[in-house]
């Protein structure tokens, strides 16, 4: 897995990387207005084998990016390639898998026939391309049910289906937009089983979510966006330590209340101590310390925990805190 | 892999769902009125100029101004326009084909499609009016074919270009065809069933059907509207191709 900015991008010019360049996705500074709007803003980065997980809030440029990376958009500055190819040229087409985040297909057909003519619209033959759809539907667990009519298959199926088409014609890339959207857990598991087969095999794989629980189960590299730009990258043990520091509301309902607000501000990571009735409002800036430190005075002093729970701890306001430390 | 047959099955499978499309239905109310008409006012009359004439400005005035264009327009603007609006055109943009020939295919798989419903109908009119049918056919089906032809380009050319662009080319359809091709003056040479009337008025003429009024329709040489229709069909369809190759369709997820 790899996940690698601008400042390494224009250093590793090594033999290794060479051979690995056939096998990434890259952005080169790649800029993308709408109109007036910023799409994305100045990203680099590279993409290579195994899965990176692309977080953020809505509206945060994921989508854009995907597009990007997928052809269906081109961008306004910079330049987007598939191994050696520009994404948007009909070349990149053989080496890219997209599963779309939209619900629409030819709802009139089954879900087998769907995956056939994905498969002959990429140049198999009548048979091939049958073979190639039974071994696909066998991946995604819809070997038994793709013959029904899409418009009367739910969700987690019609998901499956969409996967199935993108890795009909055995890309190397899969770009796939909220894929585990709308999937129940035993489904998500068996998908996100599929995706790390695929990542073992050699696959670059690019999966998009606003959740991060989803990404932190599939892939240990991550790129995280806020507002057109990466504000964070890297395994998941890096951006996490970023978000370690980030400062939290935490509310605690104890009994004795104020006796536990006294204990508590006195503790250097707590930065402010709000008492309401029975609550306190604790703003820590290390939430992972404060939680072994609160668990210690429960012990220590003989407080009653009644409650005690995160207010920001949303995708939302990690994302916005990661912003806030870039320019 | 092959492009080719990646290529024929597009081509296949567009055919297939315009066929099986509210489209089919849609036009088959105009046509099923036509036939109708001919079945009520002209059924297996003998031939006399009288009939011809009333026969062949029905074709003129309703069937090619007005039947042609909405066929054209129902399966010209769903080749593109409909998997647009389904947000279906992306499964097909990801695939290795190119660009322009997706376009091309959407094309080729709607021309029959189109034809053979207008010359169909048109068949099945004349075969209805008997006699003067007969003589109308082989006169009135070279203007047809051209317009059909420069309807369907056109109408891809405003399937790549406008969102909706179903009721755009209804629009142009229905008011601007029908307006500008019976203004006095230059300005009906904007209007694709101008040539085609043009066309059709000169190869009645020598069975009876009278010119128009000159003040307000100068038909053009049977020679240059033809090749006006034909400008047009493949101006149309290369800026259509030209178009949905570089554009960037931002609805389509």
């Amino acid at each position: 897995m790899q996940v690698a900015h601008t400042s390494q991008f224009d250093q590793d010019h090594s033999a290794h990387h060479a051979a690995e360049s056939r096998m990434l996705l890259s952005f080169e500074r790649v800029t993308k207005f709408y109109g007036p709007v910023i799409g994305v803003n100045n990203i680099s980065c590279r993409v290579g084998p195994g899965i990176t997980g692309l977080l953020g809030a809505n509206g945060a440029g994921k989508s854009t990016l995907i597009k990007l990376a997928s052809g269906q958009l081109r961008p306004s500055q910079g330049m987007v390639r598939i191994a050696e190819h520009d994404a948007w040229s009909t070349a990149a087409k053989h080496h890219l898998g997209y599963s779309p985040d939209v619900n629409s297909f030819y709802e009139e057909m089954t879900g087998r026939e769907f995956v056939e003519t994905m498969a002959r619209l990429s140049g198999y033959s009548r048979r091939e391309a049958r073979e190639r759809t039974e071994f696909v539907l066998a991946e995604v667990g819809m070997a038994d049910r793709a013959g029904r009519r899409l418009a009367g298959c739910s969700h987690g199926m019609r998901q499956r289906i969409k996967l199935a088409q993108a890795l009909v014609h055995d890309p190397w890339l899969l770009l796939l937009d909220e894929p585990l959207s709308g999937i129940d857990p035993g489904g998500r598991r068996e998908i996100n089983e599929l995706l790390l087969r695929l990542a073992e095999q050699g696959k670059t794989i690019l999966v998009s979510s606003h959740i991060l629980v989803e990404i932190e189960q599939l892939s240990n590299s991550i790129l995280m966006m806020s507002g057109g730009r990466i504000v964070a990258s890297g395994t998941l043990t890096e951006v996490r330590n970023l978000m370690q520091f980030r400062p939290s509301m935490i509310e605690i309902v104890a009994e004795p209340t104020r006796r536990l607000a006294a204990l508590l501000a006195e503790y250097p990571d707590v930065q402010g101590v709000e008492v309401r009735e029975s609550t306190l409002i604790v703003r820590t800036r290390n939430p992972l310390d404060f939680f072994a430190h609160v668990a210690e005075l429960v012990c220590r002093h003989g407080i009653e925990l009644r409650r005690m729970q995160t207010l920001d701890g949303g995708a939302d306001a990690v994302f916005d805190y990661l912003q806030q430390g870039r320019p | 892999m092959s492009l080719l047959r990646a290529w024929a099955t597009l081509v296949f499978l567009t055919f297939r769902r315009l066929l099986w499309s509210a489209s089919t239905l849609m036009v088959l109310f105009p046509l099923a009125g036509c036939m109708l008409f001919v079945l009520r006012r002209h059924h297996n009359r003998d031939f006399s100029t009288n009939e011809f004439r009333n026969f062949s400005e029905f074709m003129i005035l309703v069937f090619a101004s007005f039947v042609v264009p909405i066929c054209a327009l129902a399966f010209g603007t769903a080749s593109v326009g409909g998997d647009r609006e389904d947000r279906t055109l992306v499964f097909v943009l990801m695939r290795p084909i190119p660009r322009p020939l997706v376009l091309l295919a959407k094309f080729l798989a709607t021309l029959p499609l189109v034809l053979g419903l207008v010359v169909g109908s048109f068949w099945l009119c004349c075969q209805l009016a008997g006699e003067t049918g007969q003589v109308a056919f082989p006169l009135y089906l070279p203007a047809l074919v051209n317009m059909t032809l420069a309807y369907v380009c056109l109408f891809h050319l405003f399937a790549v270009t406008f969102r909706h662009s179903t009721i755009i080319a209804l629009i142009y359809a229905l008011f601007m065809e029908l307006l500008l091709g019976n203004m006095p003056g230059i300005v009906k040479r904007a209007a694709v069933n101008y040539y085609g009337r043009s066309i059709m008025y000169a190869a009645g003429k020598e069975d009876g059907l009278p010119s128009p009024d000159p003040r307000w329709f100068e038909s053009l040489p049977v020679e240059t509207a033809s090749w006006a229709l034909i400008g047009i069909a493949v101006a149309g369809l290369l800026l259509a191709i030209v178009i949905f190759s570089r554009r960037e369709y931002r609805d389509l997820t």
